[in-house]
């Protein structure tokens, strides 16, 4: 069992009407995380966070990073401590 | 596809409606393809050395097919024109109303030549046209502008909408953009200055003709599939909820603001560093635009009781502060409270000048101020009295954006286009080397976000046509990290989602040009492609629409190819006044001071930058050493007449 820290900007914060969260998974895995988010804040949540065609997660107008700023997918393994910060992706303006 | 063409010559006050024929298209899609193209012709007769800000320099405003058609990507006008700020290719982009009812009109392209003996201003009222006396309108901001015109004009066959300078094109300060409706700035590169100095105060459009669609049905069908995919999308209901403004918080978090002349990346500021500005100050959406399915834009009205300095406002009203809007307020400047940084992009945009310049200006003085390079005296010297500089006091910025747009000062004067001439000029006068803190790409401000962690962001500020700028080259694939679209475009390689190295960093500013290039010609928003960059590709999925309105079957790499060739047509046109790879440049902080702050610290500028640089020229075909482009690469793209005038002036590559 590891816990994960999560943090969400802007929308995000919306839509899990909070700025951050602490999740603990069984499975050290950025997929199992993600399954715990969708489930604890719902469809409109999943909706933003999962890519329905891919099952991955969404790169359509967002950006999920580690602590070091590199963008995570499904695949990635999670360590106890680690902070997952979900942004929306824009740019210029 | 035709299009109407309206040539105005200021000087004889001749004005003559010409077709566009169809051949144009073929080549140039529309937009700021055949813009380009229409400038390109006149520098053919007229010295393209000429001062910008004099009778032979020409304004082109155009607007491409897609707009007004209900395809529902937004509309978006440009204007082309020889930059006076920066003495190179120069345009700019805005929205508003203007740009599809000047098709309703009749004429969807307009070429201003000459100058006027005193200000006018130029109405077209369903295809007639006249020039009409302006001393009325001359020391007037945009907002009552518009006003007055709106009022004088009445609302048959349509509402006026118009594009208008300030004072500030009126004195021909480089900065000086032209606004849309009074609300959408086309800002980049003094297309302001270029009005001004022609005596033309605003163009007021009125009209309700019809648009030519080829094939409506089809234009419907992808319509529909556009709304469907945009609606269906919980992301683009973020953005349609903050627009820009919901980049605060994540480049807050990465490090990617632009804080006091970039010494910082990260907003200081309890208040400023969240995007809760929407809830507090937001009032009602709307589209800038009628054609919009995402409508971003929003309005606010302060009450005075959001903040204490928000009791200067009370009652202003305006459009939500953009994220540029903020990032030079609130980064560059280092103001704090939400309701001076609404008003700063209130004042810019009554006063048409562009925000980027006119902060990076301002922010390099303050530096210097702050680190004790200038005294008071050097201040009072520049300004004709005591003046603070201190970081973030709207008073101090005030005065220091009235004495560009009046032009009152010898800061005004000496900074009237923009920060690196301003500061070269600076330096010269006082003997010493300030260009250390001037903030710059290729000429051009900076754009008022951090850079040094994307070489291929940096790389766009310093080979864009028209000066530092991101929106030419934008680097989605690089800042997001974007695996699927690197792989996508890069035959399955996923270097040029890696930060980390230069791998494919100059190929990716080569097909960003590419593709905004595209969608600029087809006249509508960048946001919906950036958005969703591989469902809305602008040469596969815009490119079905393009064709439905057009009649002109193109397939995704013909498109491709005529996005390039628009790129090299401002490419040539920079070469033929002298622009070679020593101007592909970028600022010394950005080159060489370490990113001092946020989740990429430490990253410096000059690791990669000449590597990207190599990549992009060879992308690009064009010869490393000079930067020039070469004939083989312009024959491939059907420019071989291009390529003659530039060996004519000794402007192509000699291999
Ligand atoms: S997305 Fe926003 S900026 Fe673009 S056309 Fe729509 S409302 Fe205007």
């Amino acid at each position: 069992m590891i816990k994960v820290h999560t943090q969400f900007l802007s929308h995000f914060k919306e839509l899990a009407a909070t700025d951050e969260d602490v999740f603990e998974l069984d499975r050290p895995l950025v997929s199992e995380l993600a399954t715990r988010i969708c489930d604890r804040y719902g469809p409109r949540m999943q909706a933003v966070l999962i890519d329905p065609d891919t099952q991955e997660l969404n790169a359509r107008g967002t950006m999920f990073v580690d602590a070091k700023g590199r963008r995570i997918c499904m695949a990635d393994p999670l360590e106890d401590g680690d902070v997952i910060t979900f942004m929306m992706g824009i740019a210029g303006g | 596809m035709e299009s109407r063409l309206l040539r105005v010559n200021l000087t004889t006050g001749e004005m003559k409606g010409e077709t566009i024929p169809h051949s144009i298209f073929e080549r140039w899609i529309g937009g700021s393809g055949v813009n380009n193209w229409i400038m390109w012709e006149h520098f053919l007769t007229h010295d393209i050395n000429c001062d910008p800000r004099g009778p032979d320099n020409i304004f082109v405003f155009g607007v491409g097919p897609l707009a007004g058609t209900g395809a529902g990507s937004g509309i978006k006008g440009r204007i082309t024109f020889k930059s006076p700020c920066y003495n190179m290719f120069g345009d700019s982009a805005g929205g508003g109303k203007f740009p599809y009812y000047a098709r309703f009109s009749g004429y969807e392209y307009i070429a201003i030549t000459g100058k006027a003996p005193k200000p006018v201003y130029l109405l077209i009222c369903n295809g007639e046209v006249a020039l009409i006396d302006a001393a009325h309108l001359w020391g007037k901001g945009t907002e009552d502008t518009h006003a007055i015109l709106q009022e004088e004009l009445g609302d048959y066959p349509s509402k006026v909408h118009t594009l208008s300078i300030s004072q500030a094109g009126e004195n021909q300060v480089g900065i000086a953009g032209v606004v849309s409706d009074a609300l959408r700035i086309h800002a980049r590169g003094g297309g302001g200055a270029v009005l001004g100095s022609k005596n033309l105060k605003a163009i007021a459009v009125q009209g309700n003709g019809g648009l030519p669609v080829a094939r409506p049905g089809e234009m419907l069908a992808w319509s529909d599939d556009f709304r469907k995919k945009i609606d269906g999308n919980e992301a683009i209901y973020g953005f349609k909820r903050r627009g820009t403004l919901g980049a605060v918080e994540m480049y807050q978090h990465i490090g990617s603001h632009f804080w006091r002349n970039n010494q910082g990346n990260k907003f200081r500021g309890d208040e400023i560093r969240s995007d809760n500005w929407v809830k507090k100050f937001q009032k009602y959406s709307e589209v800038c635009s009628s054609d919009c399915f995402i409508a971003c834009d929003s309005k606010y009205v302060i009450d005075g009781t959001e903040s204490e300095p928000s009791k200067k406002y009370i009652g202003e009203t305006f459009r939500r502060p953009e994220y540029l809007t903020t990032g030079s307020a609130a980064g560059a400047l280092d103001v704090r409270d939400w309701s001076e940084v609404a008003h700063w992009g209130k004042i810019t945009n009554d006063y048409a000048i562009d925000n980027q310049d006119l902060s990076c200006s301002i922010s390099f003085l303050m530096e210097l101020k702050q680190r004790d390079l200038i005294s008071n005296h050097d201040v009072a010297e520049l300004f004709g009295h005591e003046q603070s500089l201190r970081w973030g006091n709207m008073d101090d910025i005030e005065a220091c954006v009235e004495s560009i747009v009046f032009q009152k000062n010898l800061f005004g004067v000496m900074f009237r286009d923009g920060p690196y001439f301003g500061a070269l000029k600076y330096s010269e006068m006082k003997g010493k080397n300030f260009m250390k803190y001037a903030m710059y790409g290729k000429g051009g401000a900076s754009f008022t976000e951090e850079v040094r962690p994307y070489p291929t962001w940096m790389n766009n500020m310093a080979v864009a046509s028209r000066g530092a700028d991101h929106l030419k080259g934008i680097g989605l694939i690089e800042k997001f990290q974007r695996e699927d679209l690197s792989k996508m475009y890069f035959n399955g390689r996923t270097e040029a989602a890696d930060l980390t190295i230069p791998d494919l960093k100059g190929a990716c500013t080569a097909l960003a040009e590419n593709q905004v290039a595209l969608l600029n010609s087809y006249g509508v928003c960048l946001f919906h492609w950036m958005l969703d960059p591989a469902e809305f590709t602008p040469q596969d999925y815009y490119g079905k629409a393009y064709a439905a309105v057009t009649g002109i079957e193109r397939t995704p790499e013909e498109l491709m190819r005529d996005g390039e060739r628009i790129c090299n047509l401002e490419k040539a046109f920079n070469s033929r006044v002298g622009m070679r790879r020593e101007h592909d440049m970028v600022c010394e902080r950005w080159m060489w001071e370490p990113n001092s702050e946020g989740l990429y610290e430490g990253a410096v500028g000059a690791d990669m930058f000449n590597t990207v640089l190599d990549e992009y020229y060879e992308w690009r075909g064009w010869e490393k050493e000079s930067g020039l482009q070469t004939r083989a690469r312009l024959e491939e793209l059907g420019m071989e007449d291009v390529a003659d005038v530039l060996a004519k002036d000794g402007a192509l590559a000699l291999t």
